[in-house]
């Protein structure tokens, strides 16, 4: 990945997205992207599991330990590296950088 | 103590003479496995059925920290809402409220083979649990229905800091290295059986084994199913540290009765970098025992991890053990015997994802058919991405004694890389006129050289397997082959 094709999208008022919530949004290339809160801190994974490619965002989502589980095999994915912590997904997810810039969330995609 | 009162169902003096020409399949199993002991002094038998309250009970009976008992409940409830599968073996007719999910036979788990139960231990002694112990084992646990009540492990592995007890006992004593494993390997959510056994798991092995040390022979747990329409629910977790050495053999039975009972078994294993364990399984289950199983592993880097997979009994197996691959040059071997005769389906095989470099493996599975009995070969062989300069070989063969008998390969190869050498073979024969005549030609008569057959057959296998169970294996397969031909 380049520089150049990264780019900025808004998520949503800081507001919106208060510890232990998650927001699901779609990415300019038609990908989908959860964007967690954990206990204060921002992280944004894809929602799609690495076992078999099915959604994984609206899993059970841990604040406090900053994982979510996979709602159709129970892996379960630690948020701050988009690895999974238990099988059967065995290769880690994509995660994409989150910030707060003027009271507004912002991921940066590709 | 219970009164010692062991009733032998369909001695062989009662049989009649059509039931005895009609043999086949496990022919002296009732007399040898099937029997049932006397229920009379049990300590605990969970009312059939299946609910959250049942679910609270066996934990709470159980004195479990809050974190089991959550797991239970939520695995309860994944339960619930998945569906029963709908492909391999028919499962439809499994009534799961027709089920008692806990069954606690004695009030204690010994290690004294004078302190279990006089009726629990005739029945491991004509099983020969007590004597394979004296002459090969380095430590044995024998779980009776839901719990185990008998564990020994020897002395000095034990001053080696070997861990070998019953899941409820590590639970107990040793349980910050059972949560930081515990369902990591096959979480609750996994599969709706996977799911079932978290939320009433009961017994099972807890095999730990320090960095170095190396479990010279073999540990065995011996299940046991005594009551009618009960399901079993076994859990085992080895750890096997870095540089260790472990053999794990496992064998199990249970009375002949005419409904049906339910083993749903996890089996997780961690072979960290160096390691080495193997995992024997002598399935003997009665032909009313669904036998539905999750057993998987993890070999990390320079790990081996073999799985021999020996199927015989039960009414149907759903059973494919696998193994992820996840440090370089990890090995995975996964030997494969079903045999199904009249009444069974064994729907087995195993699965092994390279997710590493140069990481090999091979499956190799037997199957034997006869009498209308059906075995499947379910494989999956996966090379991810970034698994380069990976090898494996998966060969399935199928023996069909008969025109009636089934035998189907449904194999799933996936390949992510170039840089990989994968083969496949597989092969179904029936055993010919030709055969059986050439080897009556060198003085066999027909029953004998079909035998041979079958033995030459699985050879592969058994050759794998430690002596005692090699020579149990032949016999179990010759006692099936009874009566097969003409």
């Amino acid at each position: 990945m380049t520089e150049s094709t990264k780019q900025q999208i808004d998520v949503c008022a800081a507001s919106e997205l208060p510890s232990g919530e998650m927001k699901l949004i779609d990415a300019p290339d038609g990908a989908k992207i959860g964007v967690f809160n954990c206990d204060g801190t921002l992280y944004a994974i894809e929602d799609r599991c690495s076992h078999d490619d099915g959604p994984l965002a609206e899993g059970p989502f841990d604040s406090d330990a900053c994982t979510v589980e996979c709602p159709r095999h129970g892996s379960l994915f630690d948020l701050t590296s988009g690895r999974p912590r238990t099988l059967p997904a065995y290769q880690p997810v994509t995660t994409y950088p989150v910030t707060i810039e003027d009271d507004t969330v912002k991921l940066e995609v590709s | 103590m219970a009164t010692p009162e062991t009733i032998i169902t369909n001695a062989p003096s009662e049989r009649p003479a059509e039931e005895r020409d009609l043999a086949g399949i496990n022919a002296d199993y009732k007399e040898k496995f099937g029997f049932h002991d006397s229920e009379t002094g049990y300590a605990y038998k969970a009312p059939k059925g299946l609910s959250r309250e049942i679910v609270e009970s066996i934990s709470e009976y159980k004195d479990e920290p809050q974190w089991m008992r959550d797991f239970r409940i939520k695995a309860y409830e994944h339960f619930e809402s998945r569906p029963t599968p709908q492909w391999g073996g028919n499962l439809n007719q499994i009534d799961f409220e027709d089920i008692h999910y806990f069954v606690r036979a004695s009030d204690k788990n010994s290690r004294d083979w004078s302190e279990v139960p006089e009726d629990i231990k005739n029945t491991f002694d004509r099983l020969g649990i007590p004597e394979a112990e004296r002459k090969f084992l380095s430590g044995v646990g024998a779980q009776y229905e839901s719990e185990v009540v008998y564990h020994q492990v020897n002395e000095k592995l034990e001053e080696q800091g070997v861990i070998f007890t019953d899941m409820d006992t590590a639970l107990r004593e040793h349980e910050d290295l059972v949560r930081e494993y515990w369902a990591t390997i096959i979480p609750p959510n996994d599969n709706k059986l996977a799911a079932l056994n978290s939320a009433v798991w009961s017994g099972g092995s807890f095999v730990y084994v320090p960095a170095g040390v190396s479990v010279a022979m073999p540990l065995q747990a011996y299940f046991r199913i005594n009551t009618e329409n009960m399901g079993q629910f076994e859990r085992t977790l080895i750890i096997a540290e870095e540089g260790s050495d472990v053999h794990y053999i496992e064998g199990c039975t249970a009375p002949v009765y005419s409904t049906d009972s339910l083993h749903s078994a996890v089996v997780e294993i961690v072979a960290k970098p160096k390691a080495r364990v193997r995992y024997t399984t002598v399935q003997n289950w009665s032909q009313n025992v669904y036998n539905l199983v999750t057993k998987r592993a993890v070999a990390h880097e320079d790990a081996t991890m073999e799985w021999v997979d020996c199927n015989l009994g039960s009414k149907l197996t759903m059973k494919y053990p696998s193994i992820y691959l996840l440090g370089e040059r990890a090995h995975g071997e996964i030997l494969s015997i079903a045999f199904a005769g009249e009444g069974q389906h064994q729907d087995a095989g195993g699965k092994i994802i390279h997710a590493a470099p140069k990481t090999t493996s091979s499956i190799f599975s037997k199957s034997i058919s006869k009498d209308k009995g059906r075995t499947s070969y379910r494989g999956l062989l996966e090379i991810a991405k970034g698994a380069s300069e990976s090898k494996s070989k998966v060969v399935c063969d199928a023996l069909l004694l008969d025109e009636d008998s089934r035998s189907d390969t449904y194999p799933t190869i996936r390949i992510g890389e170039d840089d990989v050498d994968v083969g496949h073979e597989a092969t179904v024969s029936k055993v010919g006129e030709e055969q059986i005549f050439y080897l009556q030609s060198r003085g066999l008569d027909e029953e004998e050289a079909s035998k041979m057959i079958v033995n030459g057959f699985i050879e592969p296998i058994t050759k794998e397997l430690p002596m005692e169970y090699a020579v149990e294996l032949n016999r179990l397969i010759e006692l099936q082959m009874e009566g097969s031909i003409g």
